[in-house]
């Protein structure tokens, strides 16, 4: 069980290969990249803010969570934090089993907790210089507070 | 009788500060705090939306404040 923030790129070729074991027949992985686009609006890049304190512990639990309500070998979570660009690796999620739906399923378990319950947060940037903070547990439409750039 | 307080995100750029110590009264609870912060900065969330943390650990609304804590206010989570 791996959990990680990190302010670097995210290679998953070594996370992968640290998932391998004998007995996972199953691999399955989730990669959130940044779009250029949210709710019909033009994003240029996107900002992760995180709770280093808390973060790790938090992320550690849901990987104990999955493991403990799936039959799963092992599972890693990275997130990256800082400004991250279009296209960019912004979270990845691996998961290795002996059998395919379990991957599956702890694989969608993690990153949709991961979404609510990691102590990140992240802000919108927009090409008029203007900037909003997401909230997933809100309607997409509800939860942005565009804020403009006064510099 | 002091505290520590953290502020993430939208809240720490309404208030202009990541952090603050503020002084404890006699009585002071999570919620008396953030009803204060709520006013002085104009949080836009009602406490039932927003995760507090005790000493860097999660942490329930009615937890008891000690002078010397460190108390974070989250408000809603967008990793991913």
């Amino acid at each position: 069980m791996h959990f990680d923030l990190t302010t670097a790129t995210i290679d998953p070729i070594p996370l992968r290969q640290a998932l391998l074991h004998q007995t996972a027949g199953a691999y399955c992985s989730y990669e959130g990249w940044v779009r250029d686009h949210n709710i019909g609006r033009s994003v240029q890049q996107l900002e992760y803010l995180a709770y280093p304190q808390l973060a790790p512990a938090v992320g550690t639990e849901l990987l104990q969570e999955a493991k403990e309500k799936f039959a799963i070998e092992s599972a890693a979570l990275v997130h990256r934090i800082g400004l991250l660009a279009i296209g960019d690796l912004a979270v990845w999620v691996g998961v290795t089993a002996p059998h395919r739906e379990a991957s599956f399923l702890a694989c969608r378990y993690l990153i949709d907790q991961a979404k609510y319950r990691l102590p990140i947060w992240k802000k919108e940037h927009y090409p008029d210089g203007s900037w909003a903070w997401i909230e997933n547990s809100l309607t997409p439409s509800a939860s942005a507070s565009t804020r403009q750039v006064t510099t | 009788m002091h505290i520590k307080i953290l502020y993430f995100a939208q809240l720490a750029e309404l208030a202009q500060k990541t952090e603050e110590t503020r002084s404890l009264k006699v009585g002071d609870t999570v919620a008396s705090l953030y009803a204060e912060l709520q006013q002085t900065y104009n949080f836009p969330h009602e406490l039932t939306h927003i995760q507090v943390a005790l000493n860097h650990q999660l942490s329930a609304h009615q937890a008891s404040l000690q002078s010397g804590d460190t108390l974070a206010f989250l408000p809603p989570m967008a990793g991913g």
